[in-house]
């Protein structure tokens, strides 16, 4: 009988363990980097933001394009579960508030207005 | 045995209901849903993690070590996932009680055809896996036929409109055919077959205290012939202890774990 313990505890400890390692293989939903090669400027800054939105691979790619839209940005890296985007840029083209509104601008399809994208926070890594 | 796998199913469905009344209360983000948890998502994202060393879809890391637990859990425990974890399976569980309530009896397949139709789970998992990695491209296009995402999602994202009618017939068989989806049809069960083969945790039967009645074969759910075994192998068991409840013969049946 008190060996069927067994059954809840090893389940108890396993989602404990599953949780606990969660970040340690973060792997992005997307990566694009935008200017490569000869086109990455010298001077890179990065930001974070946090986005409403930002769901899977699909709306990832939407994220990117739609940041992407004022030129500037280098690379985009998404990742679904903490709904977070970092974002690489070119300080002497862009900077975080312009990528911001690039991304939370209205889109008007067939007659009808939608924001796809809504920042919950922003940070600049340096 | 029964009150305890009774709250711990009750836990897990209980989560899944909750995640599904905020959804459709629209209380968290829309890719909060029973989706994010599911372990079987680990399995999906394998490939494009290897090849594209990103997720697809919608998987995240969670997928994949949720994936990772279950299966040691399975090596442990055998398929106890599906028999104290997976919320479809706690409603199969449950409505094949009620079926049995109403009809009186349970209406299995006839062994020989049950036989051939558990390898269907297999055809299922190579499907899956193929049309998700091939032609939906990486999209989870399984959520429109898979009964888990549409109960839980009650038709969310990516469902079709036919969806509601596989999960309303996957919910009326299990009435009448016990665990059906769980037996010929889940890709997850498929999944764990091997590892739930090697299970360490096991239903033992002591030939001293056993008098051959045939009560735990009654009971058993996944039609284990327990009384004609030492111990119990059958990748299908879940451990749900059914046939330690109802053995009317102490010590007759007894888990044993790595032997002991
Ligand atoms: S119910 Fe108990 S006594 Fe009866 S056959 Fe099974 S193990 Fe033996
Ligand atoms: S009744 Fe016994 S043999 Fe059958 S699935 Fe449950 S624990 Fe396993």
């Amino acid at each position: 009988m008190k060996k069927a313990l067994i059954i809840p505890a090893a389940i108890a400890v396993l989602i404990l363990v599953a949780f606990v390692t969660v970040n340690a293989y973060r792997v992005p939903t997307l990566h694009l980097p935008i200017l490569e090669g000869d086109a990455r400027p010298a001077t890179v800054r990065t930001v974070e933001y946090v986005v409403d939105g930002v769901r899977c691979r699909g709306t990832s790619m939407g994220f990117a394009r739609m940041a992407s839209q004022g030129g500037g940005v280098v690379s985009v890296t998404t990742y679904a579960r903490t709904r977070s985007a970092i974002v690489e840029y070119d300080p002497t083209v862009t900077d975080p508030d312009q990528i911001r509104e690039a991304f939370m601008a209205p889109v008007v399809r067939d007659g009808v207005t939608y924001q796809f994208f809504n920042m919950l926070s922003q940070t600049e890594r340096d | 045995m029964r009150i305890l796998r009774t709250v711990v199913q009750m836990i897990f469905l209980g989560g899944a209901v909750a995640l599904l009344a905020k959804g459709l209360a629209g209380v968290v983000p829309a890719n909060h849903n029973c989706e994010a948890y599911c372990p079987f998502g680990g399995i999906a994202a394998l490939f494009p993690l290897v090849k594209y060393k990103a997720y697809t879809c919608r998987l995240t890391e969670l997928n994949m070590s949720l994936m990772i637990s279950a299966l040691i859990l399975t090596i442990a425990t055998k398929k106890s996932f599906c028999g104290w974890i997976c919320p479809l399976g706690t409603l199969h569980d449950w409505l094949r009680k009620l079926g049995s309530r109403i009809f009186g009896r349970a209406f299995y397949v006839p062994r020989e055809a049950d036989r051939w139709l558990v390898s269907l789970r297999y055809v299922v998992l190579v499907l899956v896996l193929g049309l998700t990695w091939t032609v939906w491209g990486g999209d989870l296009g399984f959520r429109a036929y898979d009964p888990f995402y549409i109960i839980f999602t009650w038709g969310g994202h990516g469902t079709l409109a036919f969806s509601v009618y596989i999960a309303i017939a996957v919910v009326a068989v299990a009435l009448f055919v016990p665990f059906f989806w769980c037996r010929y049809l889940c890709p997850m069960g498929a999944v764990l077959d091997p590892f739930s083969r090697a299970g360490g945790l096991r239903i033992r039967r002591n030939t001293d205290s056993c008098t051959d009645c045939g009560k735990c074969d009654r009971a058993c759910p996944h039609r284990i012939p327990i009384s004609q075994v030492d111990e119990v192998t059958a990748r299908d068991c879940t451990n749900c202890l059914e046939c330690m409840v109802e053995c009317p013969e102490k010590g007759a049946l007894e888990l044993s774990c790595y032997g002991k």
